[in-house]
């Protein structure tokens, strides 16, 4: 029914433009004719949008079935119009010449065309279904959250452009409008200063990533583009590249020497062959420079080590802008850059063993800070951070597993991790902005459904068997086991890496499941007590609040199932083009482990057991064992001190840098300047003399003078 | 005397003339004196025009004479005028006297002190009244009242 091109197209279309225009209604309209309805235009536009997002899914769906995405066909994409031409721009790079063989020696000029063009493919079907469905879920809840609230109509003016901007960088097909959109959006997301600034770090090690791009591929277009004259650029995630590196990665395949992948010491390494037409090459290559600036980017954006400081401070900002910005829009963009550029990365496996290492450090250093802290919204934005670095630890083994995990485990991390937020902030609501988790208990009573809820993302978290969280961890934690088996594209020290990072991962989802369900016990168990300044007790949220919160569950609780049952998740996602190639295939078929899930689940009710011995009844236990592991405790509570070695690694110097700027700027510079504003000055004072008001000495200088004129003529040669 | 002889009898007049208006012009101090310094040594000038003029057998130097004077009539009209206006305002002639206008924070200029002039009281002639008042014209009045 959706299967049209032409109607996919226009759906499409609408998926950006509908919170666009509720966004602009409700800013212009807002403030003055709205008022307390303001939120009416965004939420019938997000609405809108996220049906239109699952009818373009539907469509998606059908059409892969087909085989449709197979060659990346010309009308999975739509140009709006044209942004940028500047044409020739750049004598064309070698990777280039080499890509499209036969272009002539005299049309070696590539022009630089940015078009605004939307794509449709299953990557992108997915996240947008993903993002705008949860924020439409934000948007309801925040009509009872924000109500009454001051700039109640700014709030969801943002909102609208949020989800605009996010739906725009997951549709978009060109790396500079990936860029436009990814700068865009935290600009008024997290108003903190420091947000803003390791935000910046991030987007300038990806700006610099698309300069290269542009440089060594001479477009920056992810489609092959066809130009006016007839002549093909291959784009970099284009169908020439893409059938080249799948080519290639075949004809590996049927490579006799190549031997059993068990024999891993014996197998020779599975570079990126030649003929390949992405450029690799090594530690030092430009392959590798791409794909960690491109990282860099990704992990200012998905708060990874070591630019994860912000994350956790950004949510002094309502809560269901938390929601939004840890689930759903923002930390989104790096893992969906990273999925993007899997070819790039696919190129280049000295860049996946950084994804990973970065990953894995990540979620355990978050997971080991998430356990002490005792404001409920920080654990859930530190295990956000966690299981960010889960996400990362899949990509980065650059397998087809691994890169469906990493998708999978977004998408059922934004359902249950939006869920987690807006239970939050239900409590908070209820009791009067108060989230320090020392001054409240037993809340199980007195808010029923925010408690059974919120019950359901924590297993969904923790990764309980039947529950979202539990299939995709387990499918991260089997692509890392497979890569860390099997030979794949390292040799024997990146194999031990793959070891050490599968125990940190099984390590952290302990801890996982011990944080949650800390805080779990923490808030909703234990003796009934409120902060003393609330004058009416709790009471459960209104119903507009309740209800996402409910369909959240339902999604945090069967998503995984339904996913892992049919399998459609993985086989819809493999139909993207840039997912798509035959060098994935050797690891292609990958089920359910059941060794993994054994172990993973053992380690996971651990933690949900130690939990309950220390949180449930009386906490006395927990004080004792925090008093023997005191440096350990405090270092967990004061965040690993991140914020003091930054402190002491960046800002001091920085500091220092500045003071002794501006002494130079001070006495030096000002010195300079303001000596030659006085020369004219000192000049005058020596003149001055000469205009003493007589008149015979200003006649005796005149008749001098015209001596010395004379005399100079005179003794002229 | 031939013409060089002449030439050069004409140019020592005119350079002694030159001189002796440059001589006063820095030496005197009264306005006037200064100013008839400075048209001496204009008229020096001419001469010597006059007389290069006639040694090359040239009018333009003549002509140029005759324009010098010309100007130095508008020149001395200008002066003088403006010479009443100084004097209006200071009552002396001496330039001294507006040496004033020199820069703010400069020592005032005193070579030799200009005596007080003394006070005299001011004698207007007087003619005894005699013989009867006339009496009064009464048109003529009338004709003042109305003016």
């Amino acid at each position: 029914m959706f299967d049209s091109w032409e109607t996919m197209q226009s759906l499409a279309v609408l998926v950006p433009a509908l919170p666009l225009l509720g966004a602009v209604l409700t800013a212009i309209l807002g403030p003055r004719i709205l008022k307390s309805r303001a939120h009416w235009p965004v939420v019938l536009g997000l609405t809108g949008s996220a049906v239109a997002a699952l009818c373009l899914l539907i469509g998606v769906n059908r059409q892969a079935a087909q085989g449709a995405f197979a060659d990346d066909p010309a009308s999975s994409r739509l140009t709006l119009w044209e942004w940028a031409s500047v044409d020739p721009a750049m004598p064309a790079p070698a990777a280039l010449r080499q890509a499209s063989g036969t272009m002539a020696e005299a049309a070696a000029q590539v022009p630089f065309h940015i078009d605004i063009t939307l794509r449709i493919d299953p990557l992108t079907a997915l996240m947008l279904a993903m993002v705008t469905l949860v924020s439409t879920l934000v948007a309801i809840y925040s009509i009872g959250y924000m109500h009454g609230e001051r700039g109640y109509w700014r709030y969801f003016s943002y909102v609208g452009l949020f989800v605009f901007s996010m739906t725009m960088l997951v549709s978009v097909s060109n790396f500079l409008l990936l860029y436009v959109f990814w700068y865009q959006k935290p600009a008024a997301a997290a108003a903190g200063k420091k947000a803003f600034l390791v935000n910046r770090v991030g987007d300038f090690g990806f700006a610099l990533g698309v300069f290269l791009i542009w440089t060594t591929y001479g477009t920056l277009n992810f489609h092959d583009t066809k130009l006016p004259d007839g002549q093909a650029i291959p784009g970099v995630l284009g169908q020439t590249r893409l059938a080249s590196l799948a080519a290639s990665g075949a004809d590996q395949e049927h490579d006799p020497d190549h031997s059993a992948p068990h024999d891993a010491a014996h197998a020779p390494a599975r570079k990126p062959p030649a003929e390949s037409l992405y450029v690799g090459g090594g530690w030092f290559g430009i392959g590798t420079a791409i794909c960690l600036l491109l990282l860099v980017g990704a992990c200012g954006k998905s708060a990874q080590f070591p630019l994860h400081v912000w994350l956790p401070d950004a949510m002094e900002g309502p809560t269901p802008v938390s929601a939004l910005i840890h689930a759903a829009t923002m930390v989104t963009a790096g893992i969906y850059l990273v999925v993007r550029c899997t070819p790039l990365f696919f190129a280049s496996p000295e860049a996946q063993l950084v994804v990973s290492v970065i990953g894995g450090v990540t979620a355990l250093m978050a997971a080991i800070i998430a356990v002490t802290q005792t404001d409920l919204k920080r654990v859930l934005a530190y295990s956000t951070v966690s299981q960010l670095g889960y996400m990362f630890l899949g990509l980065g083994t650059c397998t087809l597993i691994g890169a469906t995990s990493g998708i999978f485990h977004l998408m059922t991390h934004a359902f249950f991790k939006a869920l987690l937020f807006l239970g939050a902030g239900s409590v908070m609501h209820s009791l009067g902005g108060v989230i320090d988790m020392r001054r409240f208990s037993g809340l199980r009573h007195k808010m029923p459904v925010t408690c059974w809820t919120f019950l359901i993302g924590c297993l969904a978290l923790a990764g309980v068997l039947p529950f979202a969280g539990f299939w995709s961890k387990d499918m991260i934690l089997a692509a890392v086991h497979e890569r860390a088996h099997e030979g794949g594209s390292f040799t024997l020290a990146g194999q031990s890496i793959f070891h050490w990072l599968y125990w940190i991962g099984t390590g952290t989802a302990l801890l996982t499941a011990f944080y949650t369900f800390r805080a779990f016990f923490l808030a909703f168990f234990g003796p009934e007590r409120f902060p003393g300044e609330l004058d009416h007790p709790p009471h459960e949220s209104p119903p507009n609040m309740t209800l996402p919160l409910a369909i959240l569950a339902a999604f945090a609780a069967g998503l995984g199932v339904v996913c892992e049952w049919t399998g459609w998740f993985d086989k819809l996602l493999l139909k993207t083009p840039s997912l798509a190639f035959a060098a994935f295939h050797e690891t292609a078929e990958v089920g359910f482990h059941p060794h993994i899930a054994a172990i993973s689940t053992v380690t996971v009710l651990i933690g949900i057991g130690l939990a309950a011995f220390f949180y449930l009844g009386e906490r006395t236990q927990i004080d004792r064992i925090a008093a023997w592991v005191r440096p350990l405790y405090r270092a967990s509570y004061g965040k690993l001190w991140f914020d003091e070695i930054y402190d002491a690694l960046i800002v001091k110097p920085l500091w220092i840098l500045a003071r002794l700027a501006y002494v130079v700027d001070r006495y030096l510079i000002d010195g300079i300047v303001n000596t030659i504003g006085r020369l004219p000055v000192w000049t005058g004072a020596l003149l001055r003399p000469f205009q003493n008001g007589q008149i015979q000495s200003y006649a005796l200088a005149m008749i001098l003078g015209a001596l010395i004129l004379l005399g100079t003529l005179a003794l002229r040669p | 005397m031939n013409e060089v002889a002449l030439l050069r009898s004409l140019l020592a007049i005119g350079a002694i003339l030159f001189a002796t208006g440059v001589i006063g012009l820095l030496t005197r101090r009264n306005l006037i004196v200064m100013f008839l310094s400075a048209e001496l040594s204009l008229q020096g000038i001419a001469v010597s025009l006059v007389a290069w003029s006639r040694y090359h057998n040239n009018f333009g130097g003549q002509m140029l004479v005759i324009f010098i004077i010309a100007v130095a009539a508008c020149e001395a009209a200008i002066a003088l005028a403006l010479f009443v206006k100084l004097f209006h305002d200071r009552g002396t002639l001496d330039v001294v006297a507006w040496q004033t206008l020199r820069e703010e924070n400069l020592p005032p200029h005193i070579d030799i002190e200009v005596p007080e002039p003394e006070a005299r009281e001011e004698k207007w002639p007087e003619l005894t009244p005699a013989g009867r008042e006339p009496a009064p014209n009464l048109q003529q009045q009338r004709h003042r009242a109305r003016v």
